[in-house]
Parts: C-alpha cells; structure tokens; sequence
C-alpha cells in the first residue's frame, strides 16, 4: 500500500510588525527549515487584530489560524498584546463552544530574536493540524 | 408586590409637570394578554400602564431609537425620557451609559423589581395553557396566574419563566431613579448559567452537530439585531447594505467595498455572523434574552451570549452593567487574565 500523502494545512497567521514577523524573517535568514503552510499577514500590533479577522480567515477555508505578538510586557504600544490575550482568549473560547476543534487557532508571543521559536510553532501547528484535515465548519461554499 | 397604582401616579405626575417628554412603558397588547411597548406623552395615558409576567420587552431599546430619531432630525433632547426598567433592562441602560450613549440626565429610570420571579416564556407557556386563549396574567407571589375563558389558572412560575429569569442574579434594577418592589436578589431559581452548562456538558462534536442545525436554521433576518439595544451601530460590519452612500461614492467603490461576509443565509456566513454578534456583544450584553425571543426559527443566540458573559465572570471577574463609570470588557485587562493558551 502507497504512503498517503499528509493534508497540508493553509494557515493564515497574524505578525506583529515588531517582534514576530521580525520573528519570522530571522527564521529565513537563518536558513531553518520549517513548513511553508503559514501565509504571514503583518499587523500594527496583536491588538489590532479583531476576532472578526480571524472568523474571516476561517470563512475563507484557512485551516488554522496563527495570531502571533509581544511577549507581555514588551509590547511596542505599552498595553496592546495585554488587550489581545483578552479578546484572544474570548474567541478562541467561542470557537471551542460551537464545535471547532481546539487545535484550529492558536496564539503565541514570539520576540523578533525568537526565529528558532518560530520555526517551532509553526512546525509544531502544522503536526497538529496535519490529523484534523481540512477545515470546512466555517469555510464559505465556493461559487461556481 | 409593586401596586401598579403608584407606578402610574408616577408616571401621570411626571408627565403633567413636565419633568419628562414621555414615558416609555408597557401597555396592554392586541394580542391575548400579552403586554406590549407604550409611549406616553399625555398625563391622562398613564393608566394604560400595565405590569405583569408579560411585560418581557427590553425597552431601553427604544432609548436607543429616540436618540436617533433626535440626530436625525437635528434636535436637542430637552427633558428626560421616563422608562419602565426591570433589573436587566436597567443593566443594559447602564451598559449605554457606560458607552456614553446618552447622558445620566437624559433618561429617568423607573425600576421595576421582578421579585424573585421573572416574565414568562411564550413557548414555555403555550404547553400549559393546551391551546386555551389567556386574557390576563398577573404576578402572585412564586405563582403566575392566568385568567382564561375556563377560569383562572395558577402555574408555578418556575414551570413557565423564560430561562434568562430563572437564572437571573440580578433581578433588582440597582440603577433607577424610583424604583418599586423588593429587591429579592439572590433568589434565583437555577443556578446561574444552568442552561450553558446544560449543553456545554455535551463533547465537541455533538456541540458542532447542534450548532451546524441551528446555523442552517438561520434566516438572517436579523431580528436579534434589531430587537437589541446594544446593537445600535448605523453601520453594521455584517452586513454591506449599511455602509454610507452618497453621491460621491462610486460604483467601483460599492463593489469593492469590504464584505467581511456575504448576505446569503448560508451555514457559514451565518455562522460568521452570529459569532461576531457575540464578540460584540461580549461584555455589554445583560442577558435580557430578546434575541433569543425575537428569533423565527429558534436559534438559541442566549447561548453564545451567555457563554461570553460566564467566560468574562470567571476569567475576568466581570459583570455587564455593573457600573456606569466602570471599564469596558474588551478596552481593559488585568495583569492576571489567562495567558497559559498562548504559546
């Protein structure tokens, strides 16, 4: 019997500007190898991201989604990943209520001198979402 | 028990004096017994005034609607509106406040205490009355009674009342300008979150199988949306057909405008929709259950809201409504949240 292939995730993660999409240039450059399934979007700040864009990403078939910042503490607005971890917190609880699997979202404080980090989160999101297949709970039916 | 008497003496004196533009309360529906929205603007209307386990409207709603129709037509608002409030409907004025909505002065609370009852759910009481027509209903202690063509009938009000009130923790309107009946907090009927906890026991995919019905079921018409006083954005993120036009605005424009979701009623959309409610919500809503009851096809939408709210108590120690100065849920946080999620 062949090896079947394993289900590549799409993963839409949230950078912040200053420390994990810093975060995760270090990781290029420093030649780690890591899974490409994580398509960055670079945000101001983790709290700038609105639960409505991660619903968004779900919406549009991302199999998981990634919303990366500043560990507390560090954050480049003072307060913004304390606001984050709050809202964070709210929907991913939601999430888990209507059914979606709890591995689907996840959230990490990368600084932008954590690239072996990086690598490791986004590989460690992957293996965890590789058995759970494609997302299709909030996915939008394709039009023809 | 609250002498409806006193309430509408309130009401008429205000009114007569001038001290208020109107009186928003309840009256006495064309439907059955079922009490309905009033707005008093005439002394002599103050006995229309009812109170009783029907009076299940939120009316701060209707704060709300007055303030638009104010900026609408460009006036100042004067006098005071004067508004019948039990404890969640004070809660969600409180909410409006905090949020500067409107000022202190420009609403005059009439608290009304449920006393340890509550108002009726409609469907809940469709099963004990089989079929007969109700003409009145009235508070009686731990009793409803009913007033029905084959005499009257006496039900317990915990077989009847909606689930909000036999879980709710505060059914005293804390913030009022006058207020009627005893504060009987802390008598609630079922433990708080009772029906939260019901069907969280349930496993994940069977919550998922639960909610994939009730999403499908979901008409999106947004009866939730406009039946809630927390939902007063003229520009509804869900829904594209609220963005401002004028006639600047070009064609290009409105098509590519952002569509955070489409306005088919599909499963997903509809899930989109109803989750970002309860994101918004999170935190403002009081738990008055009008989505809930508005909703056509049964969605339990208190569901997502409670669920939110009971997360917010326990992680965050917060209560909506608490406090009119006190901090918004989302726009705050404490050095101790939970953070252990996050990797």
């Amino acid at each position: 019997m062949s090896e079947q292939q394993p289900y590549e995730p799409k993963i839409v993660a949230f950078l912040c500007k200053w420390c994990s999409s810093a975060g995760s240039d270090l990781a290029g450059v420093s030649r780690i190898q890591y899974p490409a399934n994580a398509t960055p979007i670079t945000v101001p700040c983790t709290g700038a991201v609105s639960p409505m864009y991660i619903l968004s990403a779900f919406n549009k078939g991302a199999d998981g989604v990634l919303v990366s910042g500043c560990h507390i503490g560090d954050c480049h607005y003072l307060e913004g990943n304390y606001l984050a971890r709050r809202k964070m917190y709210l929907i991913m609880k939601l999430l888990d209520f209507i059914g979606v699997e709890h591995d689907r979202f996840r959230m990490s404080w990368v600084s932008a001198a954590e690239g072996a980090k990086f690598a490791q989160v986004v590989t460690d999101f992957v293996n965890d979402l590789q058995p759970l297949g494609p997302q299709d709970k909030l996915k939008r039916a394709e039009s023809k | 028990m609250i002498n409806l008497k006193d309430v509408r003496d309130a009401a008429r004196d205000m009114l007569a004096k001038g001290e208020v533009r109107a009186v928003i309360g309840y009256r006495r529906g064309s439907r059955g017994m079922f009490a309905e929205p009033a707005f008093l603007d005439r002394p002599e209307e103050a006995d229309e005034l009812v109170w009783d386990p029907t009076c299940f409207h939120n009316l701060s709603l209707y704060l709300v609607h007055d303030r638009k129709h104010l900026a609408h037509a460009g006036k100042k608002s004067g006098a005071p509106v004067a508004i019948v409030a039990k404890g969640c409907d004070a809660r969600s004025i409180v909410v409006l406040l905090q949020e500067h909505y409107f000022g202190r002065d420009d609403v005059y609370i009439i608290g009304v205490s449920c006393e340890g009852t509550g108002v009726v759910d409609e469907r809940k009481l469709a099963r004990h009355l089989n079929g007969a027509q109700a003409s009145n209903a009235a508070f009686d202690g731990d009793d409803f009674v009913f007033t029905t063509a084959q005499g009257e009938k006496r039900l317990p009000a915990r077989e009847v009342m909606a689930d909000r009130c036999l879980e709710c923790r505060n059914p005293f309107p804390k913030e009022h300008n006058l207020v009627y009946g005893e504060d009987k907090t802390g008598r609630q009927l079922e433990a708080p979150f009772a029906a939260l906890d019901r069907f969280e026991a349930q496993g994940a995919g069977e919550r998922w199988e639960n909610w994939a019905r009730h999403f499908d079921r979901c008409i999106r018409c947004f009866a939730c949306r406009s039946v809630c006083p927390m939902c007063y954005c003229d520009e509804c993120v869900v829904d594209s057909i609220t963005f401002p036009i004028s006639t600047e605005t070009t064609a290009d424009e409105k098509a590519n405008r952002i569509r955070w979701i489409e306005r088919s009623a599909a499963r997903s959309e509809n899930i989109t929709y109803l989750m970002t409610r309860a994101m918004h919500l999170a935190g403002r809503c009081t738990d008055c259950g009008e989505c809930d009851r508005a909703c056509p096809v049964n969605v339990p939408i208190r569901l997502l809201n409670t669920k939110m709210e009971k997360e917010a108590r326990d992680q965050f120690g917060f209560e909506p409504g608490a406090s009119i100065g006190g901090p918004s849920l989302v726009a705050s946080f404490l050095d101790k949240d939970p953070g252990e999620f996050i990797r």
